[in-house]
């Protein structure tokens, strides 16, 4: 482990088999630790059980066997310390943009002023000033995710979690999403678990990628490199390739 | 203000659309290819209904009654039905339990013609006006109580994880998410139930009554009165599409997301 303190996220021997003992399990003796304010990619195949293990750190599926702590507590069930952020658009569509923030921010136990001034400051952040008053079904799917985003933030937990938040948008937009979430972490320093399938956008956001692969741990990279990074960076090419050739 | 225009527009269309029509059906009778008793002219149903507005039919029973006493039994029955149909399905559409329990009795219920309950109705409730607001409720109820078990049971289940992230209590996912979330299929069953009541309407308007649209349609036959036949009917039919509208709005005017969210994904 490449953290010296005390890790923020500890995952320990965790396995989930869903279905009767015979099914093949989804995760199988899953060891993990993650660092404060780390920003970690989970990176694996459809179907590898990476959004699984991350219901499982959010405390949405209980696993089979061992467990997960956050600060050391065993997790049971999902709290206010852990923010997810969906892959398809999960925000509550009778609620307007601020107003989906706002749940988030009085589910911190904010009044209703309180929730406000938090909901105008998260929309600011991520760049939707002047969108607070538009329906979700306003919004474009880069917007929904930015107000998801935002929803996430408004609960002010230690750790996000993301289930591919960026992929059901298009190419650009995803680019474009992942510059503007780096972006919202430099200013609010959270350790983040990221699921994705696209080992590019592992290297643009991740500090380390671990891959999974048949319900298991396959390999886990130190990226190392300064941010913003650059798409044609050798040492990212290199470390593609390696990446690439280790899912083989 | 370009969306009213369209829809001025359109109004226009429709109401040309219907005029031409019209036109065409007295021309037709007038050249005798329609016979005047069985398909009468507009001309001969204007009369009809100036009839039965300033003598009423039968005599004295004008047509304000007709309409405001069929109006009366439809709202009665409908919002008996809704009283009962909302709380039932709320609490149907959380347990699984309870649906798979009553999933078979409320399938066949809604697979009973209401109207063929008359005679039943008529002999548990006789021929009064319980009957028929009993069987308009009836008519009402099955189509309410299956779409609001639907809204409430198929609530998108990611809103409910992302309410349980944010460490929402049970009772809160219920009241802050799966309610609204249900809103517009509760809606849809509320348009529908009513458009079902006005149907029943006519039937239960056959027994023991000389006032209601449904009771001057069966009287106006008795007399071969084709022309008072068709006015009944078009009142209904105004009816019903004004209410609709009446509907309409007010979803819009409560649910304004959801009318943004139809439109998008058209």
């Amino acid at each position: 482990m490449s953290a010296s303190a005390a890790p923020k996220i500890e995952v320990l021997r965790v396995s989930k088999q869903f279905g009767d003992a015979a099914a093949a399990p989804v995760l199988r003796d899953v060891d993990l630790a993650c660092a404060e304010n780390e920003f970690v990619c989970l990176l694996g195949r459809s179907g590898c059980g990476k959004t699984t293990l991350l219901n499982i750190i959010a405390g949405l599926v209980p696993p089979t066997a061992g467990e997960v702590r956050v600060d050391g507590e065993v997790v049971t069930g999902p709290g206010r310390g852990k923010g997810m952020v969906f892959q398809q658009n999960a925000l509550f569509p009778w609620l307007s943009a601020r107003g989906n923030v706002e749940f988030g921010a009085r589910r911190s136990g904010l009044d209703k002023a309180g929730a406000g001034r938090v909901a105008d400051e998260l929309l600011d952040l991520v760049g939707l000033r002047d969108y607070g008053a538009r329906y979700p079904g306003e919004l474009s799917g880069g917007m929904q995710q930015r107000v998801a985003i935002a929803r996430a933030l408004a609960l002010d937990p230690q750790i996000l979690l993301m289930d591919e938040p960026f992929g059901a948008l298009d190419e650009i937009t995803r680019l474009d999403m992942q510059a503007e979430l780096l972006r919202v972490w430099s200013s609010r320093r959270k350790t983040v678990v990221f699921v994705t399938h696209s080992i590019m956008e592992a290297l643009a956001l991740g500090d380390r990628i671990v891959v999974m692969g048949g319900g298991s741990i396959a390999a886990i990279h130190d990226v190392g490199l300064e941010r913003p990074r650059s798409r044609s960076d050798p040492a990212l090419l290199r470390l593609h390739d390696t990446i690439w050739q280790g899912l083989h | 203000m370009g969306a009213a225009a369209t829809r001025h527009a359109a109004v226009l269309q429709g109401a040309g659309f219907i005029v031409s029509l019209l036109l065409l059906w007295e021309l037709a009778s007038a050249l005798g290819w329609l016979r005047p008793h069985s398909f009468p002219p507009p001309s001969r149903i204007a009369q009809g209904a100036w009839e039965l507005a300033v003598r009423g039919f039968p005599e004295g029973v004008r047509v304000w009654t007709h309409t405001l006493v069929t109006l009366r039994r439809i709202f009665s029955g409908f919002a008996l039905a809704m009283l009962a149909a909302i709380p039932l399905g709320l609490l149907i559409g959380r347990s699984p339990t309870l649906d798979a329990l009553t999933n078979p009795v409320i399938t066949f219920a809604r697979s009973v013609a209401t109207l063929s309950l008359l005679p039943l109705v008529i002999v548990w409730f006789g021929t009064g006006e319980l009957s028929k607001t009993l069987l308009i409720a009836y008519g009402c109820f099955w189509v309410m109580l299956s779409n609001v078990i639907a809204g409430v049971k198929y609530v998108d289940p990611v809103l409910v994880r992302a309410a349980r992230t944010m460490d929402t209590p049970g009772r809160e996912i219920f009241t802050h998410i799966v309610l609204p979330a249900a809103l517009p299929r509760i809606f849809a069953g509320a348009r529908t139930a009513l458009g079902v009541g006005f149907m029943v309407i006519v039937g239960a308007e056959m027994i023991g009554t000389i006032e209601g649209l449904g009771a001057l349609i069966m009287e106006a036959r008795t007399f071969y009165r084709t022309d008072v036949t068709i006015v009944g009917m078009m009142l209904l039919g105004v009816m019903g599409v004004l209410f609709a509208l009446g509907m309409e709005a007010l979803e819009r005017r409560l649910l304004p997301w959801h009318r943004g969210l139809s439109e998008v994904r058209r």
